[in-house]
């Protein structure tokens, strides 16, 4: 720190009065100095003399005559410049003008410069700077008057249109101009906001609002967009160029909103607009258009609402489509596709915009739950896959297909449907052994576990853990069998049984039917067998969804049939009997007569017929109990092994609706189980509140009816774990 | 990482000799003169004095006879003051005294040196 130093000096001089002769003759000197700066003849003026002056005037307080008397000589000088200015004709105003002004800049520094010392030591608010006064002067004399002022601004906007038109002109000029309303502005740049800002904006969106109808209704909108695209790049380059950077925004906004904001509706509706971009996946010009209609409020809005509606529409149309209704692989096909093509749409053109994701996907989960078929339909199409589709794909594709599966698995209300289909499928793949890959199972299963978690698939990994102990059961009892005492005294047949944990699989339809008694004697075997090894387990024989192969001789030829069982059991009836009714069968093999239906239809209407109806009748024709059939002992096939359905591919239709009845049985339960689960911890509730809080725990697998949990609430107070409260029947009370 | 170095004592050593030698690059003069009679010159530099004092920087902007000529008539200053205001411009250190404190302070405040200066000397 610096110490101050103490002086003692005599008292401050005062420097001598001036008299006020003298004051004037110093003013006169700097007077006619600066006139001869305003005729630009400075350079033989001594600077330190008039310094000097300006200097003395300012110590000896005579400020006063030195700042009215420069405001007189700026008036005076202003006026004249007016009158020059004015005069000139239009092709020259402008240049006049502008060199008028620079010159007069030039002058006001030099001035100021000259009367620094007044400048900072008398001047005083709310005087104006030496530098301001000038400024200030040129504004009221020149710039503002009714002369200059509207001339101008009407000159500079004329050349702003000639230049939005194509042609060229002068930017520097325009700058220089331009930047004189700033300049002369004394605060916030009021002259420059007032005088030219607010017509310019004026004129501007004027000439935007009739560009842009004009050229709309002669254009594509693809055309049209470029063209926007192209004006406000003009525009932004326009305020680099030659305007205030304050009107940049302003600017853009003006031409935003007559470029866009006004058309967006008919750039959406227009015959070349939105729609048909999207509809023909114009991703470029999509994609211009969601980067201009972001600049503008509510802009995205308007295109991820159209966009949303066409997904809506497609989807719509595809899951309604009579085609698709019967072929689920072409459903979900279809679908893929779809989703694949909107997904490109989104990455391409609207930048994954989260907003759009999201309403692009409330699509699909409003269409997909149209119908309720989806749920098997998907089904279906991974059985498809499973069972061989997935033959000549690698392992990339694959992956990508099941990501499909399971991004529209995401978007089923009813999980739970598909669950039990899936398990259905996986089941008969399984039994059939038609699964095309153990891997590829455990793969997609995997994925369902990813998203579901544990307990969606546990049942489906304890299908593939009963086939693997099968195996194991399977070869111990073949082992059994040559060390047993009863198999010397039967004749071999070569038998296979799975053992499936009940719970794990699905239930199938109980069916019964009479076995031969060769064939049960081996079921008796087995059962001992297996309930030996594994005490305390019950088996039950599931003869309906086995498979048998049975030898056909014919007098020439001798053909291996691979049939179901039931087959197998109808056709061991003609051993003993020539021609048979299916009332007959029935009655010989104790299978429903829709069994026998089903059954006998691929042995006589297929491609290779081994039973025969006589008297022969159109295939059409529905069977009857009193149907007679023979056997076809003139079978023409080349094949020695002849392999026939089971039943046809997709399930019937009652095989659908016991699937159905099960998915409902098990929300039963489920809905039983959440119920008694809120209670518990709530103990009591009113009835909206419980339907509500259910829905919810519930919506991960499916949406259950209000109906039925209503009806399930009845169920469990009868059962006695919820009682109505007596004096309020809407609320229930847990009863531990 | 960069590490600082600064020699700023020797700097101004340099400056400050810039005064004292003939042959120093000098593009401007400032004369003191006494009715009409110059009574001590001094070499100096445009650069220099230009940005260590608004006065000059301004003459210079001007373009007027002084910046002509190269040089500039004081007639109120004498040549001590003028040297010690001087070494003031060049080095930023002066020494002051009972008798030339006045002086420095009117030329200070003229010439427009720093505030700092002249807040010291009040």
């Amino acid at each position: 720190m610096s110490r101050k130093m103490i002086l003692r000096v005599p008292k401050f001089q005062e420097p001598k009065r001036m008299e006020k002769s003298e004051a004037q003759r110093l003013w006169l000197l700097l007077k006619d100095a600066i006139v001869e700066v305003q005729h630009m003849n400075a350079s033989t003026l001594s600077f330190e003399e008039l310094y000097r002056s300006s200097y003395s005037l300012v110590i000896a307080k005579r400020g006063d005559i030195l700042y009215t008397g420069l405001e007189e000589v700026n008036n005076h000088h202003t006026k004249n410049l007016l009158d020059k200015i004015a005069q000139a004709v239009d092709e020259r105003f402008l240049i006049e003008l502008n060199s008028q002004w620079q010159q007069y800049k030039l002058q006001q520094i030099m001035i100021h410069d000259i009367l620094m010392y007044l400048d900072r030591m008398y001047v005083k608010e709310p005087q104006l700077k030496v530098f301001d006064l000038g400024m200030f002067k040129w504004k009221q004399n020149v710039l503002i008057h009714s002369q200059i002022n509207d001339r101008l601004v009407r000159m500079l906007l004329g050349l702003i249109h000639m230049e939005r038109n194509g042609e060229v002109i002068d930017g520097a000029l325009m700058k220089s101009l331009i930047q004189m309303y700033v300049d002369v502005s004394l605060k916030e740049k009021e002259t420059y906001k007032q005088e030219f800002e607010e017509r310019f904006l004026l004129a501007t969106s004027h000439f935007y609002k009739s560009e842009s109808n004009l050229f709309i209704t002669n254009n594509s909108c693809g055309a049209y967009l470029k063209k926007v695209e192209i004006r406000l790049i003009e525009e932004e380059a326009r305020i680099k160029q030659y305007l205030d950077e304050s009107t940049g925004p302003k600017l853009i906004k003006a031409c935003e909103d007559e470029l866009i904001a006004n058309h967006m509706q008919t750039m959406i509706e227009m015959e070349t607009g939105c729609r048909t971009m999207i509809q023909n996946d114009r991703f470029n010009e999509l994609k211009l258009m969601y980067r201009l209609f972001q600049r503008v409020e509510n802009g995205l809005v308007h295109l991820k609402n159209e966009f949303a509606g066409y997904v809506r529409n497609e989807g719509h149309k595809i899951v309604n489509q009579p085609e698709n209704l019967k072929d689920p692989n072409a459903l979900i096909t279809s679908l893929i596709e779809i989703r694949n093509r909107f997904e490109k749409t989104l990455s391409q053109s609207f930048a994954n915009n989260r907003d759009f994701i999201n309403s692009v996907n409330t699509a699909f989960e409003s269409f997909l739950n149209e119908n309720d078929k989806l749920s098997e339909s998907l089904a279906l199409f991974i059985d498809k896959k499973l069972r061989g589709g997935f033959k000549d794909s690698n392992d990339q594709e694959i992956d990508v297909i099941m990501n499909k599966v399971i991004l529209l698995f995401r978007f089923l209300s009813d999980k739970d449907v598909f669950k039990k289909f899936y398990e259905h499928y996986l089941a008969k793949r399984l039994l059939s052994g038609r699964s095309f890959s153990e891997d590829l199972e455990r793969t997609m299963i995997s994925k369902f576990k990813q998203e579901c978690g544990n307990q969606f698939t546990s049942k489906m990994e304890g299908m593939f853990t009963d086939m693997r102990l099968s195996k194991d059961a399977l070869d111990g009892f073949k082992n059994y069998l040559q060390t047993s005492v009863e198999m010397g005294k039967l004749p071999k047949i070569d038998m296979s049984v799975r053992v499936l944990t009940q719970g794990f699989w699905p239930t199938f339809p109980p069916h019964s039917c009479t076995l031969p008694p060769l064939l049960s004697q081996y079921c008796d075997l087995f059962t001992k067998y297996y309930c030996h090894a594994h005490t305390g387990r019950r088996i039950i024989w599931q003869t309906n969804i086995g498979t048998a192969e049975v030898t056909f001789r014919l007098p020439k030829k001798t053909h291996v049939l691979a049939l179901s069982t039931y087959q197998m059991l109808i056709m061991l009836l003609f051993n003993d009997a020539e021609k048979l009714s299916l009332k007959q069968m029935a009655a010989g093999t104790s299978i429903s007569f829709m069994d026998i239906q089903r059954s006998v239809k691929p042995l006589y209407s297929g491609k290779y017929k081994v039973l025969k109806r006589t008297p022969a009748v159109e295939k059409s024709k529905e069977l009857s109990e009193n149907d007679i059939f023979e056997l076809n002992l003139n079978l023409k096939c080349k094949l020695h092994r002849i392999k026939f359905a089971a039943t046809s591919q997709t399930d019937s239709e009652p095989e659908r609706q016991h699937t159905r009845q099960r998915v409902d049985e098990d929300r039963k339960i489920e809905i039983d189980a959440a119920i008694v689960r809120i209670m518990k911890s709530r103990k009591a509730l009113i009835h909206n509140d419980l339907i509500v809080e259910c829905t919810k725990q519930l919506s991960s697998r499916f949406v259950p009816q209000t109906s039925m949990i209503k009806k399930r609430i009845e169920n469990l107070i009868e059962r006695e774990y919820l009682e109505r409260f007596p004096d309020d029947r809407r609320r229930y009370r847990y009863l531990a | 990482m960069n590490k600082k170095f600064t020699n700023s004592a020797k700097v101004i050593t340099h400056l400050g000799s810039l005064l004292n030698t003939t042959e120093n690059y000098s593009d401007f003069r400032i004369i003191l003169s006494n009715d009409n009679k110059p009574t001590a010159t001094f070499n100096c530099h445009k650069a220099i004095l230009a940005c260590r004092s608004d006065y000059f920087a301004a003459l210079f902007r001007s373009k007027m006879k002084e910046y002509q000529e190269s040089s500039v008539e004081f007639t109120e200053i004498s040549s001590p003051i003028m040297q010690k205001i001087l070494s003031y411009i060049y080095t930023g250190s002066i020494e002051i005294n009972v008798e030339n404190a006045i002086e420095i302070l009117v030329s200070a405040k003229k010439l427009f040196l720093d505030d700092e200066l002249c807040d010291f000397l009040i």
